[in-house]
């Protein structure tokens, strides 16, 4: 840490900028916000997970107190969204309980919710599907004409024409000739929980004219508001504003959906809409993770080095594809950081069932493919009887070594061999003194048992996408930064005006950044992958030096030296190791003036990030609860910009859909009715004050070749290596194999049971 | 929520007539942390035109001791329960009890009579209306019931009949386990019963317009010790997977006496005679202990999915009948 | 809709003695109305959050007459006669000088996204009242319904340990 003393600002823990609004209520949230004559947007949902809808008759609800618009897919604008863009705003199908039949705008909430009453619907009911099994199932029901048999296409364009869609390298035959041990099995992560921010996601829409939409949102990433939706609905110009984002991971990236009803029923009435989703419809309409089953084989020497990998991905993404082919595309670059290997034969299919659809979540189609087969690798190298944390620190990905990427490009690491974080990681654990051996509790204490793990997990996207930013300088020595950057709870936004200030060399006061808004600030791609430290610092902070640049060349004159002689400090210019010619920013800039500079930011996939969780469990075998006892999280962020925040988001680790889909998290579907049984937040579980295990990040701060600070972003990826982990740990803790999740006392008391240790 | 029209009333038999009058259009609300649930999912084919509010009934709020048992108001906060000093001495079981419910939040609206009087959780009871409709059943009235052949981890294993939600409530387990009875005012004037037969499998067996006023605890016989246990997933906000309320009475180093109720597993507290019996003239030790809670919800029929409940149960009367002999 | 004689409700927000007709009838306040519609909808006190509205999330915590108490599933016109304290009623109304754990907060970085944070607050605030120095397990407890999905929970509750330290 001696190093973080070169900085002004950068490593220190300072105060959120907006600290004081938080604790006072005053940030603004969507729903925070009313406009002048706006209206409120409900939707009708189908009480069926497949069906035609035959007839529907508005004309009551039209008639109904209060109501502007009712809309269906007999009338709603032609927009469509989804990959591929098969997916109608209203349709005349609905493809799974819940789904969208109609919607209305009325004055009130309570007097849309009473216009749905009115609405006459006849269905058709259709036989549904509901897992991976059923939907590829010879004669099942296929949800799109377009797509026998269920399977989406999983080629899309999303990352350029070569967009990753498999990997398929080197000779997987010579691979498994050169094995020792060759091991087959499939293990499914399919239990579709829910990253389920606090705050349910929501959209104000209005047209300022037939072709100008201005939106609110709740986003991660607002600029998608604009330039992901604007091709979907005949290129309106479009003017995205975010408010605070009461949370995302992922899941408010954008909010198709909500979107596209307030932008109907806007234009349907001439009014402002909110369309804000209340909590069921949060759990049972909007983003779900992907179901995920690898199923397959492995090829493995002795010494624990993998000779090749083939099987099958199967991707469960719900009623449509929101992002599943991009996910899947990354998933894949992520399982060639974690394993190396060279003969690889790896092919996904995406399937669509009838459950509400799944989306983008923290983790990004990596959490859901290493869920599924790092149990499988783990299973293989136990009958080695090789060490986990060995295993995966010797395979991941290290500096000279390659990898296919989402777009289809190789890539070469000019990272970090991370073996340093795995190993300090490792001792702050006792990972040694516990580790007892595959299938061997660590400690027993009567029907308690306790068992360990580990999980990993790197993404290459830290560098991914486009950000541009302004920085402008004004007389009185202060800094305003233009860019469109969110605060959906990372911190991002007071970090980034860390950097700015630290370049600038001004106090954080001085710097404030404008609210998100595609009007003011240039192209910002969003808060995606843990890009915001490295992608989007990098534009904030080669925006600052730009605008720095020039001023010190408007100044070098006045003073008589060159540009490159001065140095600035908290709006002061002087020339560098002398303090007898300095002249001030007002007088540089002058008062009526300001200086811009413009900073950017180009993809770049070379430098992974790298997570690795250490976990430690109690298994109670009478009542089979499963309690997490403790957790160790080992990285390397290259430099800290703020400790709290990077904390913060490492101990994320226990939401969002994370470490917790192995012990209670999960979407329960009636597989009868197609409902779901758990859209409320007593019976869809979530970790508690009550129960938070003793949780230690080892940060080490190697910097890395990335911007002035060397730091990358790690804060998405902590969720990742969760599942595997304590899946492990439990399998340890009671000496069975364990194989899919969520680990819920009724399956381990089984597990205990069919092993014998039931009396 | 849909409009209602509301109304406070002062004494219980007004609440009574108010609601005979409004025939079968009111509900009652005390802490209201079930009921406005109920009301926003819009759950139930009816909706109440007028609730009637019984917290402005007087002098049901309070505990009060009797000859070593206890009168409780059904009014009484589950907060206030779980730290009242004659509770936590008298009968630790249901302060234990009222402390596992929810969460301070919620402890400090829900009172006593409307934790014994909440609905079911039974999640396709529960299906909220503007998800695509209501789901019927039988507790509605109409349909069959989905848990049967659906998804029934969390109904009961025993005892379920037409419906197979498990009694919801804690501090019912507990006060059964001490004998305690309820009294009911309604039309016909009052009655009192034990607190395990306000259940069937249909719901609590008040009658129209009838209102819980008092849950009465007696003095609990010399020797006797209780206790309550909870299986949850989490601490708080959680209902039982299954829970257990126990008093064991020695004499001379036997057990007299055992009262061991099981809640989460069937529509009421469930009597569990076969570990009673067993307990009975042994010494409450370790090996009694183990065997007897093996007697447990032997006569269980559970669902495609629950079976576990049963283990869970066992352990479960096993920790707290050691922890009892302590 | 009712058309009963207009009923009267009163109670007291952050100090202000507010006064609500109770009806079905336009501007009067339905009795169907909780009290964190009535903070947020009918007086812009949006600082309340309604994450759940199901009373499962605790991001609505308001103080009503000291106790911590869920807005979502209150009853406004149950209010009558009591006093209500939302986080906007905390900071000194003369100075605006911030209650010390609003400060406290500020000082650990003790929120994420910052939505849950104003009912968790308010819950804190209940609880050093009550208890000025309070144990982890009691802080713990007292928070034990608070959802917080960004995990903010180990800063939180060294900002309320902070606090209670700051006000002995």
């Amino acid at each position: 840490m001696e190093r973080t003393k070169e900085f002004r600002h950068i490593g220190k823990a300072t105060p959120r900028k907006e600290g004081r609004q938080i604790v006072t209520g005053a940030v603004k949230y969507i729903d925070d916000l009313t406009l002048p004559g706006m209206l409120y947007g409900k939707v009708l949902r189908s009480p069926h997970a497949h069906a035609l809808i035959n007839k529907i008759d508005t004309t009551k609800a039209e008639r109904a107190a209060g109501v502007k618009a009712v809309l269906t897919h007999e009338n709603a604008p032609d927009w469509k969204f989804g990959i591929p863009r098969v997916v109608a705003l209203l349709d005349k199908k609905v493809r799974y309980a819940g789904d969208a039949v109609a919607i209305v705008a009325a004055e009130s909430e309570e007097l849309a919710l009473a216009a749905l009453e009115l609405i006459e619907v006849e269905y058709e009911p259709l036989k549904a599907v509901y897992d991976i099994d059923e939907a590829t199932a010879e004669g099942a029901p296929d949800l799109y004409e377009e797509f026998p048999g269920n399977l989406l296409p999983t080629q899309s364009i999303a990352f350029g024409p070569n967009t990753l869609k498999e990997v398929v390298l080197g000779d997987v035959e010579r691979g498994f000739a050169e094995a020792d041990l060759i091991y087959e099995a499939n293990t499914s992560y399919d239990n579709i929980p829910n990253p389920l921010p606090i705050e349910p996601p929501g959209v104000i829409a209005r047209w300022d004219s037939p072709n100008e939409l201005t939106v609110w949102s709740a986003s991660q990433s607002v600029s998608w508001h604009r330039f992901m939706m604007m091709g979907k609905m005949g290129f309106p110009e479009i003017r995205s504003i975010g408010t605070q984002c009461g949370g995302s991971f992922g899941s408010k990236n954008h909010s198709p959906q909500p979107f596209f009803y307030a932008a109907a029923l806007a234009k349907a009435t001439g009014a402002p809409v909110k369309m804000l989703y209340s909590k069921e419809e949060h759990f049972g309409a909007f983003v779900l993770r992907l179901g995920s089953r690898f199923t397959g084989k492995i090829g493995l020497k002795r010494d624990g080095t993998v000779t090749a990998i083939e099987g099958e991905w199967l991707v469960d993404t719900g009623a449509f594809s929101d992002q599943a082919q991009t996910q899947i595309a990354v998933g894949l670059g992520e399982l060639q950081l974690v394993i190396r290997c060279q003969n690889w034969r790896v092919i996904p299919k995406v399937i669509c069932t009838n459950r509400a659809p799944s989306g983008i979540v923290r983790g990004f189609g990596g959490q859901e493919l290493e869920s599924s087969i790092l149990p499988v690798f783990m299973e293989a190298i136990s009958k080695e009887g090789l060490d986990p944390v060995d295993f995966l620190k010797n395979n991941f990905v290290k500096p000279g070594e390659g990898y296919l990427w989402r777009e289809g490009n190789w890539w070469v690491c000019r990272g970090q061999d991370y073996a340093k974080a795995v190993e300090e990681g490792a001792k702050a654990f006792g990972w040694d003194e516990k580790w007892k051996g595959w299938l061997t509790p660590s400690s027993t204490d009567g029907h308690k048992r306790r068992g360990i793990g580990v999980g990993v997990h790197g993404n290459a996207d830290v560098g991914e996408d486009e950000s541009e930013a302004y920085v402008r300088l004004t007389p009185d020595g202060g800094a305003v930064i233009h860019a469109n950057v969110a605060e959906s709870g990372m911190g991002q936004r007071s970090s980034l005006i860390k950097m700015v200030a630290e370049t600038l060399n001004l106090p954080l006061e001085k710097v404030t950044m404008t609210e998100p808004d595609t009007m003011v600030a240039p192209f910002e791609f969003g808060l995606t992958g843990s890009r915001g430290t490295w992608a989007v610092g990098t534009a904030v902070i080669t925006a600052a030096e730009d605008a720095l640049k020039k001023l010190h060349e408007l100044a070098a004159p006045r003073l008589g030296v060159k540009a490159e002689e001065l140095e600035s400090e908290n709006g002061i210019i002087r020339v560098k190791g002398s303090d007898a010619a300095q002249i001030s920013w007002r007088k540089v800039i002058g008062v009526f003036h300001t200086v811009t500079g413009h900073g950017f930011f180009e993809p770049d996939f070379s430098m992974p990030n790298f997570m690795m969780l250490f976990v430690e469990v109690e298994v109670d075998t009478g009542t089979g609860q499963v309690t997490l006892e403790r957790v160790v999280a080992a990285t390397d962020a290259g430099r800290i910009i703020d400790p709290p925040s990077l904390d913060g988001q490492i101990y994320g680790a226990l939401g969002a859909a994370g470490l917790d889909t192995a012990i209670f998290e999960e979407t329960v579907i009636d597989k009868r009715t197609g409902r779901n049984l758990n859209m409320n937040m007593i019976d869809y579980k979530w970790r508690t004050f009550e129960e938070l295990p003793v949780f230690d990040n080892v940060i080490l701060e190697n910097p890395l070749p990335s911007h002035r600070f060397g730091a990358i972003g790690i804060g998405e990826i902590s969720t990742s290596p969760g599942p595997a982990a304590v899946l492990m740990a439990v399998s340890n803790a009671i000496g069975t194999r364990l194989s899919s999740y969520p680990l819920a006392p009724e399956k381990i008391l089984a597990a205990v049971k069919s092993a014998g240790e039931v009396k | 929520m849909r409009y209602f029209s509301h109304q406070n009333v002062a004494t219980a038999s007004d609440g009574v007539k108010s609601a005979i009058e409004c025939e079968g259009k009111s509900c009652f609300i005390a802490g209201g942390t079930d009921l406005l649930g109920i009301l926003k999912d819009d759950l139930l084919p009816s909706y109440p035109e007028k609730v009637i509010n019984i917290k402005t009934i007087e002098g049901l709020g309070n505990v009060e001791g009797r000859e070593g048992g206890a009168r409780i108001g059904a009014l009484a906060k589950l907060s206030a329960l779980e730290r009242d000093p004659t509770i936590i001495e008298l009968f630790p079981a249901l302060a234990e009890s009222a402390a596992s419910v929810a969460t301070p939040e919620i402890r400090n609206a829900a009172t006593l009579g409307g934790n014994l009087c909440q609905d079911t959780r039974c999640w396709y009871y529960r299906y909220p209306h503007h998800m695509g409709g209501r789901m019927d059943c039988p507790r509605k009235g109409s349909g069959p019931c989905h848990a049967v052949l659906g998804d029934n981890r969390y109904h009961s294993v025993i005892g379920g009949k037409r419906c197979f939600a498990p009694c919801p409530s804690d501090t019912a387990i507990a006060l059964a386990a001490l004998g305690a009875t309820v009294e009911v005012i309604g039309a016909d004037g009052e009655r009192s019963l034990p607190v395990e037969d306000l259940y069937s499998p249909m719901g609590n067996t008040l009658r129209g317009g009838e209102i819980l006023t008092n849950v009465d605890i007696p003095a609990q016989p010399k020797g006797s010790v209780q206790g309550f246990k909870k299986f949850t997933v989490r601490k708080p906000i959680d209902f039982a997977i299954v829970s257990v309320g126990a008093r064991i009475t020695a004499l001379e180093g036997k057990v007299s006496e055992a009262r061991i109720f099981i809640g989460g597993v069937a529509p009421g507290p469930y009597r569990d005679e076969g570990v009673e019996n067993y307990l009975r003239r042994k010494p409450l030790d370790s090996q009694s202990i183990a065997t007897a809670s093996k007697k447990a919800l032997l006569k269980a029929k559970p669902l495609s999915m629950n079976a576990y409940k049963i283990d869970i149960a066992r352990s479960l009367i096993a920790e707290l009948l050691e922890e009892l002999t302590r | 809709m009712s058309s009963k004689p207009t009923k009267w409700v009163s109670l007291t927000i952050n100090g202000d003695n507010r006064e609500f007709a109770i009806g079905g009838r336009a501007g009067e306040l339905p009795p169907s109305e909780t009290l964190a519609d009535t903070l947020r909808e009918r007086l812009g006190l949006t600082g309340t959050k309604v994450g759940c509205d199901r009373g499962s999330c605790c991001s609505c915590t308001v103080l009503i007459n000291g106790a911590p108490s869920l807005s979502c599933m209150t009853l406004t016109v149950e209010c009558d006669g009591a006093s209500v304290i939302t986080i906007e009623g905390l900071p000194d109304p003369l100075t605006g000088a911030l209650d010390p754990l609003q400060q406290a907060f500020i000082d650990h970085t003790a929120y994420q996204c910052g939505f849950c944070t104003p009912g968790m607050i308010m819950a804190a605030k209940a609880l050093l009242t009550a208890n000025p120095s309070p144990a982890e397990s009691e802080i713990k407890s007292a928070l034990g319904g608070h959802y917080c999905r960004c995990i903010s929970h180990y800063h939180v509750i060294d900002a309320v340990a902070d606090a209670a330290g700051r006000k002995s």
